[in-house]
């Protein structure tokens, strides 16, 4: 009996002792094996007992494995939180990652075509490169009509072009779906026969469509309104002036309010260099023209639409303040990189 | 069309007591806008952009009408004065001059010509030469201002001749002669391109290059005494061809092939001759002339009414919508639910379906006044377009992970072309190129990435990694329109085998499947064959990756390393999984291990054959290679127990013995 409460005794003053020369994680880890572990003091010491014994003693044991338990957690805790990593820098550049770029234009793009699919169009992509029919007769420009004689268009022969506008795809989506409704945004390259601060030969577009029974101009307000406050901000107003195009009747040019000037054309005292009197032109829209309508094979009679086409490129230098669209175009990997 | 018109000489036709300001602002918003608006001593100058198809509001008289009719529906007082087509103007006859002249069938849509004698040519009113002047036009002399003049109110043009400069007074309007010559008032001697409008006096001379300048010969001077005046109404196209091949874009000209309307022209040389006679002292002394051959009957227009309220989105009042119309000039009878428009006159070529009818009353009534609705259409679903999704998917991709997206134009020039030994021929061409740096449609993305990096030597000490998506055209026999490939092109710096790895993630992020990279045969001609490969994906080719070829990367004056990947992906997009599929993870641990395989195999080749041994081969990652000897990292591991130390020896050697010879 004697005996064990003796080996009570040395336990702790061992342990004492350890604990001393223990200071690191893995010391702590072979002390627990010491004395708590299967072959430790503590499972040796329970095994000397005799069967027959002084249920103080086993409490005794008890008590020590506990005492054990707390020294060896205090002195954990101790090592875990003791400033031994003795100067950190907080201010130590970062090992770099490679970071890439997404461009504007896709940027713009993804951002345009997010908000149309969250009204419920589809986004659509169609031919860049079209026949005449698609590009212009069947849109109601008819032959020697001054519409054609432009300049502004490409020519790959007479009855091929580069689209200047992205309204071919009216007719091709008429003819995809055969019958109403049609909801839909076409997204794509255009090409104008012009060079300077506001064109480049090469342009985008995003075109609108939505055709179904009884669509009125209120509805094109709508649509409008909502992709310019969603796009632009939501303090942001649009207007419908009349305007003429061919395969529209009637014809609207959209503006929108000058987020420079706050739409009110004047910048502490003098006019706003950025807009006409507070406004900025958007783009052009209008009801779909019954013969348009015709052309892609609905009955004008039993359904009605409206229809909009407006440059990617400008809608992202009204937001951004980008001056010269062909910058926008720059491959400098310095400008490309700040986005 | 954009024109100057002034305050002074909108209120010749208009009677209100609201100010330019409050004009300018309520007119831009249904009618014709009001760009810019500035203050000048008792007056002010409008710049206005009247809409192409309405030639009628490019003058005092046009801008007045639509004032007046859009002011009332502001509640503000305004009317229309001074209406020209309200008095039937009245010519005296019985004078010894009658002309005769002799016109070409389908010129002229009407001519009409009076004489005047006893011209007393000095200069203008002072009213008169402040007037063009604030219009940007020069005052020359009391006669030639009247045409001016009238120009500016009435938006027809007019002309005179000093009838004694004239051969003859028997006119002929015909067609030019290709190479014919005339001088024209700005003193430029033109050649004719041939069928444009002239009139020639009789002794084979021309004297008026008709709706676009008249010629020097018959110019009114200081000593004029008896003059020809005419306001004719030419063919359109013929006006526009001439115009633009002469690059002469007179106002006459741009008003003519906008053809403004017929039933104006005696009403103005009414106007024109009574100012004369003011101004000029001059005194009619000929029949009135007047060549009409084909009358226009009244144009009708049913209105439903409900089409109407369906058609704007509002219910507008019946009454309101009448009076809009009348405002602008328009006749009307009701029959029950419609309203059977006569078009005035002056909208006979802009006026043509009942949803232009629609369009007069909205505006009008106010298009601000409208509610802005979202309509709501039932859309049948759709599956997703999945070029699209990979596209997006694509860019957002690399663009995070150190590639930057660039965008080139899709029109290239010859010498891009050539400097990448591809076929000129091959590609599409324009038939009217801007110029030579964007004259052919580009049928790979690959030149425009090479000319990207050529413009950033120098900007950056990094390696060079970007990538675009476009569509390249290529012609397709038997086929009209070229056929357009959505590409995505990639150029780096880095080598082949780092390169390669950037892709092979990419394919990974797409679930691109049982992708096989193989030794390139007839790869585009910019590659070096020996350091291409095929890209394959299920046994389609996809696209390639490879360098260079040098003779290509001297000519841009490029380092030795450049790889270059190009990809249809249309192609590569029907060989991606729709959806990623669950695979089981196994419970026991994997065994690694390094194996030398000494073989002159293909690497990819070896890797295939120990994948192949057994399927207790979980992966095998290459490591390195010293001559004929590559080390790889095998992956053992089994779904059912721990693998034992020999058995995975036993597989080493069952691998190792399928490399012996
Ligand atoms: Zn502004």
């Amino acid at each position: 009996m004697g005996t064990n409460l003796i080996e009570i005794e040395n336990i702790k003053k061992e342990l004492a002792s350890d604990l001393k020369k223990s200071s690191s994680l893995e010391g702590i880890d072979m002390l627990k094996t010491k004395y708590l572990g299967k072959q430790g003091k503590i499972n040796i010491l329970f095994k000397t007992l005799p069967i027959k014994t002084d249920p103080k003693l086993g409490k005794k044991i008890n008590d020590l494995k506990d005492l054990i338990q707390t020294k060896l957690s205090e002195q954990l805790t101790t090592i875990l939180t003791s400033d031994n990593k003795m100067s950190f820098d907080v201010s130590i550049p970062g090992t770099p990652m490679p970071r890439g770029s997404l461009h504007l234009i896709s940027q713009a793009i993804e951002e345009i075509e997010n908000i149309f699919v969250s009204l419920g169009f589809v986004r659509r992509r169609y031919p860049e490169v079209d026949t005449d029919w698609y590009y212009a007769e069947g849109l109601n420009i008819p032959k020697g009509h001054p519409a054609r004689d432009d300049q502004e268009t490409f020519y790959l022969d007479d009855n091929i072009v580069l689209t200047a506008h992205t309204s071919n795809g009216q007719l091709h989506e008429m003819e995809l779906k055969k019958t109403p409704p049609i909801k839909m945004i076409n997204i794509g390259k255009t090409y104008r026969r012009q060079i300077d601060t506001t064109h480049t030969p090469m342009f985008h577009q995003f075109e609108g469509l939505v055709i179904d029974k009884d669509i009125n101009i209120t509805h094109l307000l709508g649509v409008t309104e909502y992709f310019a406050k969603s796009y632009f901000g939501q303090d942001r107003h649009t207007r419908l002036r009349p305007h003429h195009f061919q395969f529209t009747e009637p014809s609207f040019e959209i503006d929108i309010t000058c987020g420079v000037c706050s739409g009110s054309g004047m910048v502490e005292k003098t006019p706003c260099k950025v807009c006409k009197s507070g406004w900025l032109e958007l783009g052009g829209a209008g009801m779909v023209h019954p013969n348009v309508i015709k052309n892609g094979g609905f009955n004008p009679e039993e359904c009605s639409g409206f229809a909009f086409g407006w440059g990617v490129e400008r809608v992202l230098m009204m937001k951004t303040g980008i001056p010269d669209i062909r910058l926008i175009y720059s491959d400098d990997i310095r400008f490309l990189n700040q986005f | 069309m954009d024109i100057i018109i002034t305050d002074s000489a909108l209120r010749k036709f208009l009677d209100t007591t609201a100010d330019a300001e409050v004009i300018s602002k309520h007119v831009s918003l249904c009618g014709p806008t009001f760009d810019r608006i500035k203050k000048v001593p008792n007056d002010y100058i409008f710049e206005i952009e009247a809409i192409t198809n309405r030639v009628d509001t490019a003058c005092s008289l046009g801008v007045a009408r639509e004032t007046a009719a859009i002011l009332t529906q502001f509640n503000l007082p305004a009317k229309l004065i001074n209406d020209p087509y309200k008095d039937v103007p009245k010519f005296p006859d019985g004078f010894p001059i009658k002309f005769h002249f002799s016109i070409e069938e389908n010129l002229v849509v009407r001519f009409v010509a009076i004489s005047m004698e006893n011209i007393n040519v000095k200069p203008s009113p002072k009213d008169t030469q402040t007037l063009l002047e604030h219009t940007g036009q020069r005052s020359l002399n009391n006669c030639i201002d009247v045409t001016n003049e009238i120009t500016l109110f009435y938006g027809l043009p007019c002309h005179v001749f000093d009838l004694d400069k004239l051969a003859a007074q028997k006119l002929i309007i015909r067609e030019s002669n290709k190479g014919e010559t005339i001088t024209t008032l700005d003193e430029e001697k033109n050649k004719l391109p041939g069928g444009d409008i002239v009139i020639e006096d009789g002794s084979g001379r021309l004297v008026d290059l008709c709706g676009i300048m008249g010629g020097q010969v018959a110019e009114i001077d200081d000593h004029t005494k008896n003059i020809l005046l005419i306001v004719p109404i030419y063919d359109p196209q013929k006006i526009r061809k001439t115009s633009l091949s002469l690059q002469k874009r007179t106002v006459a000209a741009q008003l003519y092939e906008k053809q403004p309307d017929p039933e104006l022209c005696l009403p103005v040389i009414s106007k024109a001759v009574q100012l004369l006679k003011e101004r000029a002292d001059g005194d009619i002394s000929s029949d009135i002339y007047d060549y009409y051959p084909n009358q226009r009957a009244p144009k009708l227009i049913s209105l439903d009414f409900n089409w109407l309220n369906r058609f704007v989105g509002i219910d507008i009042d019946k009454n309101n919508a009448i009076t809009s119309l009348a405002s602008l000039g328009f006749g009307g009878t009701i029959e029950k639910d419609h309203l059977i428009c006569s078009v005035p006159s002056w909208r006979y070529h802009d006026i043509n379906i009942k949803e232009d009818i629609a369009e007069e009353v909205a505006r009008i009534y106010g298009y601000f006044r409208l509610p802005s609705i979202l309509p709501c259409v039932n859309l049948p679903s759709e599956s997703t377009n999945l070029l699209l999704s990979t596209e997006n998917k694509i860019k957002n991709y690399l663009s995070a992970v150190g590639f930057h997206e660039t965008y080139n134009s899709s029109l290239i020039s010859l010498d891009m072309i050539e400097k990448n030994d591809l076929n000129p021929d091959t590609h599409l061409k324009l038939k009217n190129a801007l110029s030579r740096d964007f004259e052919y449609l580009r049928s790979s993305l690959v030149p425009s990435g090479l000319e990207n990096l050529k413009h950033n030597i120098g900007r950056t000490s990094d390696k060079f990694l970007t990538f675009e998506i476009s569509n390249v055209y290529r012609r397709v026999s038997g086929q009209t329109l070229p056929s357009e490939i959505s590409n995505l092109a990639i150029i780096s710096t880095e080598d082949y085998r780092n390169t390669k790895g950037r892709l092979e993630s990419l394919f990974e992020h797409l679930h691109l499947v049982d992708t096989a990279f193989l030794p390139g045969k007839n790869s585009p001609a910019f590659y070096d064959e020996k350091c291409t490969a095929e890209i394959h994906s299920q046994n389609t080719l996809v696209g390639h990756v490879g360098y260079i070829k040098p003779t290509v990367l001297r000519k841009y004056g490029f380092q030795p390393t450049l790889t270059v990947i190009e990809l249809d992906l249309p192609k590569l997009t029907t060989k991606i999984l729709p959806q990623s599929t669950f695979t089981p993870i196994s419970e026991y641990p994997l065994v690694i291990e390094d194996l030398t395989i000494n073989s002159k195999k293909l690497i990819g080749d070896i890797i295939e054959k120990i994948k192949n041994t057994t399927t207790l081969i979980k992966d095998v990652e290459y490591l390195n290679s010293y001559g004929t000897k590559h080390t790889f990292k095998v992956s053992f591991g089994s779904f059912e127990k721990n693998l034992e130390q020999n058995e995975v020896n036993n597989l080493k050697e069952i691998i190792q013995k399928q490399f012996t010879v």
